[in-house]
């Protein structure tokens, strides 16, 4: 069964197309990204899958029932966009009730709202109000609520966003490590987070679904017409390094970016079993020849090269 | 377009609703707001208890001045009230019945209002339906002031005891009437209230809205009652229409009246819940 399907899905605030006849499947597994630029629809498609908003035409099933059926209560949960705690409760008493929500006995329910604020490093906060919490430790707790009981689905918007880098990874390392039996939706700017953390890319643009990218299979990456290294160096390059890299062998088209600190080399892979690093083996023999530090070797092109080159 | 209507099992929407409905009255009863509307709530009814009810009371007691009263004028004399057993019963009826509906404004006109603006609700709808948490909120303002109201009545029977110990079972008999005739008079500014804080964003907007369904309304009728004489009065489309039948009433003969407020609350609750399960949370 699909986790998610939607079919020509199209939302409109006033005379804005919000989104624009989307229409996806996605099965459960790894986390998918949704990614695109301000505006693009991706907080909108969040909050219709969520059931938050109704959408104007269009079909859209989660686990097989539309958004918000009594079916996926405690299946499905989120981290909504700029949604606030209620300020009267503690961060203890609102989890715990949304455990009794959920299902969950009266102890049970304590004891659920503490393991999930454990997850994120705040069972110390559990008696504070949503007010003595800071917007880093506020947007914790959100994302705390939505590991409650075993959901299937978990939409994140926007997770790391105003969180400092120590708790963004923190962030990254709950979400890899519960990927198993949940799977998470992503809304993010930070293509580098999502290029470590999901499988499928979705980008919207405009409110239409633009591109879908699979970056699971490295072998997948053998059996295409051309595959890439993305070269990251520590300072500009000289002049002469890429014609130098155009001629190693293999390399069919060389392109500088980033001030000539960055190059993607395009190459026709050979196939699986042949001199397969013979290419990297080179690339690595000319830096040592020329004295040239690099930052990194990347097997591929960025998720930012994918989308926008 | 598919419904996005949450259809729960009766038993979990029941059960939902009554964990929504608890919360409400928690933090109606123990956050800081909840807690200076129950001070102003006790001061007040206070002030109300130990001047105007036990000083007319004292006064109303006497058959003397109650003969006096009645014969001043033989259309404005408040016959009804004055057949009371008990004055303080009588006078406390006369100031709940407008007394109530109005602290019932104020005080229940942020039923949703913040929350929906904080997209708290977000939370919540993940793990219940929409009709648990609209009937939830209302039950548990329902709940708050029916509370404020039987904590006024049973000051207003110390009040009697103190004075005749050999009235409370006459006070206790009227008194369980009194309060369930206030507890439907303020039933429908409830469910207005829930309607108009669903529509507002902030308590204070969902306030000024019904200050202005009151006067519109109100204005309509007026000017229909002129120019169309014929025409029913638009009068009992506001809660609170028949609170002028009621002053001058018995605390059985007032439960008469009482279909008025039902419909009435019936009436808005749909619309709240029509409302509830259409707007973006």
């Amino acid at each position: 069964m699909n986790l998610i399907e939607t079919d020509k899905l199209t939302k409109r605030y006033g005379s804005k197309l919000a989104l624009d006849g989307v229409s996806l499947e996605l099965k459960p597994g790894r986390p998918v990204a949704l990614v695109g630029p301000n505006g693009a629809g991706k907080t909108t498609l969040m909050s219709l899958l969520c059931g938050y908003i109704r959408q104007d035409s269009g079909e859209m099933r989660i686990l097989g029932h539309t958004p918000g059926h009594a079916a996926l209560l405690g299946k499905v949960s989120a981290l909504p966009q700029d949604a606030l705690l209620d300020p009267n409760f503690t961060v203890i008493e609102q989890l715990g009730f949304f455990a009794r929500l959920q299902g969950f006995g009266p102890k049970d329910a304590q004891h659920e709202a503490l393991r999930v604020l454990e997850l994120v490093d705040l069972k110390d906060s559990a008696k504070s109000k949503p007010g003595a919490l800071s917007h880093g430790m506020a947007k914790r707790v959100a994302i705390a609520q939505s590991l409650i009981g075993t959901p299937k689905l978990v939409l994140l918007d926007e997770p790391t966003a105003g969180l400092d880098p120590a708790n963004a990874r923190a962030i990254r390392d709950l979400i890899a490590s519960t990927s198993g039996d949940t799977t998470f939706m992503i809304s993010s700017h930070n293509l580098e987070e999502l290029e470590r953390l999901c499988d499928t890319v979705l980008y919207l643009d405009k409110g239409k679904l633009s591109q879908s990218l699979s970056l699971s299979s490295l072998d997948a990456k053998r059996s295409v017409a051309e595959a890439h290294l993305t070269l990251s160096l520590h300072s500009e390059a000289r002049a002469d390094l890429q014609p130098r890299l155009s001629s190693l062998p293999g390399v069919t088209h060389v392109k500088a970016q980033a001030s000539g600190r960055e190059f993607i080399l395009s190459y026709a892979p050979k196939p699986t079993g042949h001199d397969t690093y013979e290419l990297e083996l080179a690339l690595f023999r000319l830096l040592a020849q020329e004295g040239i530090s690099y930052r990194q070797v990347l097997n591929g092109k960025s998720l930012e090269d994918k989308l926008f080159s | 377009m598919n419904s996005q209507t949450i259809t729960q099992g009766a038993p979990q929407a029941l059960h939902h609703t009554w964990l929504i409905a608890r919360q409400e009255v928690i933090k109606g009863f123990f956050n800081r707001r909840g807690i200076i509307a129950l001070l102003a709530f006790v001061l007040v009814w206070g002030l109300i208890l130990f001047y105007p009810i036990k000083q007319a009371a004292s006064y109303l007691a006497d058959p003397a001045i109650r003969e006096g009263l009645a014969s001043l004028s033989a259309v404005a004399s408040p016959r009804k009230l004055l057949s009371w057993e008990i004055p303080e019963l009588a006078l406390f009826w006369v100031i709940s019945l407008y007394w109530f509906p109005l602290f019932a404004i104020l005080s229940s006109a942020d039923q949703f209002a913040t929350d929906k603006s904080r997209k708290t609700f977000r939370f919540l709808v993940q793990r219940t339906g929409r009709e648990p948490l609209f009937f939830g909120r209302v039950l548990g303002q329902m709940l708050l002031q029916s509370s404020y109201i039987l904590v006024a009545g049973a000051a207003t029977l110390l009040l009697i005891l103190f004075r005749d110990p050999a009235l409370i079972p006459a006070a206790l008999r009227d008194c369980v009437l009194v309060l369930l005739n206030l507890f439907i008079v303020i039933t429908p500014y409830i469910a207005l209230m829930a309607v108009l804080s669903l529509y507002a964003s902030s308590a204070r907007q969902a306030t000024m809205l019904a200050v202005l369904v009151w006067c519109v309304i109100s204005i309509v009728s007026a000017l229909l009652g002129y120019y169309q004489p014929t025409l029913p009065s638009l009068d009992w489309l506001l809660p609170g229409s028949q609170i002028d039948l009621l002053v001058d009433n018995t605390p059985s003969g007032a439960l008469i009246h009482a279909p008025l407020p039902v419909v009435q609350s019936a009436v808005l609750l749909l619309a709240g819940l029509f409302y509830m399960k259409r707007i973006a949370l």
